[in-house]
């Protein structure tokens, strides 16, 4: 009795939320559209979300979601001659509306393509080559990843740079800190409650040229952290990736990409590597 | 919805009840250091002196004013580092949810004083009391009777939002719950055990908190 208490419960929970899942009113059509006068495209833009909370890759500015990712779409949607827009959902509402596939279509937020996603989620080809890095304050004796295992190291949940410390240092590890956000491990470290942060490259460095004053070094370790691309993550099934891909590659090939890299970067890409995990797809 | 992943949350179940241990052992510790500090609070703002009530109050209407998560991360990044000099995350956990209690307790406590009605104060006193011994014999024992509903209920309070701790990563059940979801990229499988956990955990707590209610009616009867 007490079971079946619980499973009425359950589905009531359940209905009640995908009730709550229907699609918000729409934002009033960008006035570009409207002066043209030309039907919107059949389906209408198409709909990305991201965590807007990864500077430089995407973050927001006031109300506005801007960074390298925003740019990079923005760029491709017109190669591909569509229209889009992009909403800043969170992270778990990202992944889970992207794999429902209703509300939005497509979602591009630094997301690593690991083949557990994979089993998840279409991706896009490789647009963005990355790899983890430790940040450490300066004198710290902290040479590569392995001299982490016993220090207490902090780092965002659910990220590459988890599951890579998680390897390192073990599953349930005392040392190792799992934040909602790279900026609250970062502050961690700040505050002296860890020893290093493992993160994402561009995050690393976009953090330590904001905060000068602070001493902090980065430390590459390419024996253990491997390379590691992002890709735009598409429920399963859909066909964006095909509409998309061909854009992907034409907006790399031409020069584009470059721009809005060097714009955001202060460098020029290298791309010997990203082109090589492209040609593999 | 994709089919319900049973071996993924048999897989963590020892990291949530680990989780859920930390999570008992923080609102325990919480609720017994809020209470003590929510009596001086509460006897403060009951004061007739102005410079015991007026930082009382002034307490009372800040932690109840903002929200625990708010009060989290100033406890976490700003008070905690000004204290013992760095981040510490549990000094954290048991500070930040202590001090919001006390604004709680310190009003349950003058509800519970307030609620004896003032003629019996008078009487007592008539009778040749002191004001302690009022307190101590007369109002104390009739509004800590009062007061048991209104405890509970913030117990098992304190035990939900204790999840909110899961943003300085303290090691709750919270915490492995979003640890759960960060490894596998699902939502219902560790947020529904998560809800089930807190669930088994308040209802029983109100189960016995209806128990104690029940005795301690009894023991008045006899």
């Amino acid at each position: 009795m007490k079971k079946g208490y619980l499973l009425i419960l359950l589905t009531l929970v359940i209905s009640l939320v995908s009730a709550c899942g229907q699609p918000p009113a729409q934002d009033p059509a960008p006035a570009a559209s409207s002066e043209t006068g030309e039907p919107a495209a059949a389906s209408g833009p198409v709909k990305f979300a991201t965590d807007a909370s990864y500077a430089p890759m995407e973050f927001m500015d006031l109300d506005q979601v801007k960074g390298f990712d925003i740019d990079f779409i923005a760029a491709v949607i017109k190669e591909a001659g569509l229209e889009h827009e992009v909403t800043n959902v969170g992270w778990d509402t990202m992944l889970e509306s992207v794999r429902q596939g209703t509300e939005y279509q497509a979602g591009i937020s630094s997301v690593s393509i690991t083949d557990e996603r994979k089993d998840s989620y279409e991706f896009s080809l490789p647009y963005f080559e990355s790899t983890n890095i430790i940040m450490v304050k300066q004198g710290s004796p902290v040479k590569s990843a392995l001299d982490l295992k016993d220090k207490k190291v902090a780092v965002q949940n659910g990220t590459t740079a988890d599951i890579l410390m998680t390897g390192i240092m073990g599953d349930n590890s005392a040392g190792l800190s799992k934040f909602e956000s790279n900026a609250l491990a970062l502050m961690e470290l700040d505050s002296g409650g860890a020893d290093a942060v493992v993160a994402d490259i561009a995050v690393v460095r976009e953090y330590i040229k904001n905060n000068p004053d602070k001493n902090l070094v980065s430390i590459a370790d390419s024996q253990n952290f491997d390379s590691e691309y992002y890709g735009i993550i598409y429920p399963k099934g859909s066909d964006l990736k095909a509409k998309l891909d061909p854009a992907i590659q034409k907006v790399i090939d031409n020069g584009t990409y470059a721009e809005i890299y060097k714009t955001w970067f202060g460098e020029e890409p290298d791309l010997t590597n990203l082109k090589a995990a492209m040609a593999k797809g | 919805m994709q089919e319900f992943r049973f071996d993924i949350i048999l897989y963590y179940l020892p990291m949530l009840l680990r989780g859920t241990l930390l999570t008992i052992g923080i609102s325990i510790l919480s609720i017994i250091l809020g209470s003590l500090l929510g009596l001086i609070v509460g006897f403060g703002r009951m004061s007739a002196r102005a410079y015991f009530r007026l930082p009382a109050a002034c307490y009372i209407n800040f932690f109840r004013g903002t929200p625990l998560l708010v009060q989290i991360l100033i406890v976490h990044f700003g008070v905690v580092p000004a204290l013992v000099g760095h981040t510490d995350v549990m000094i954290a956990a048991v500070l930040s949810m202590t001090l919001n209690s006390a604004a709680y307790t310190a009003e349950i406590f003058r509800a519970g004083i307030q609620s004896v009605e003032k003629g019996q104060t008078e009487a007592s006193l008539s009778l040749g009391m002191t004001h302690r011994q009022t307190m101590r014999y007369i109002i104390l024992p009739q509004a800590i009777k009062r007061m048991v509903p209104a405890f509970g209920n913030e117990f098992i309070v304190l035990i939900k939002d204790s999840s909110l701790l899961t943003v300085i990563a303290a090691k709750e059940l919270m915490y492995y719950a979003n640890v759960m979801r960060g490894q596998y990229m699902r939502i219902w499988e560790p947020y529904l055990t998560a809800a089930i956990i807190y669930l088994i955990l308040t209802y029983s707590l109100s189960k016995l908190l209806n128990w104690w209610e029940r005795r301690i009616s009894q023991f008045e009867q006899s």
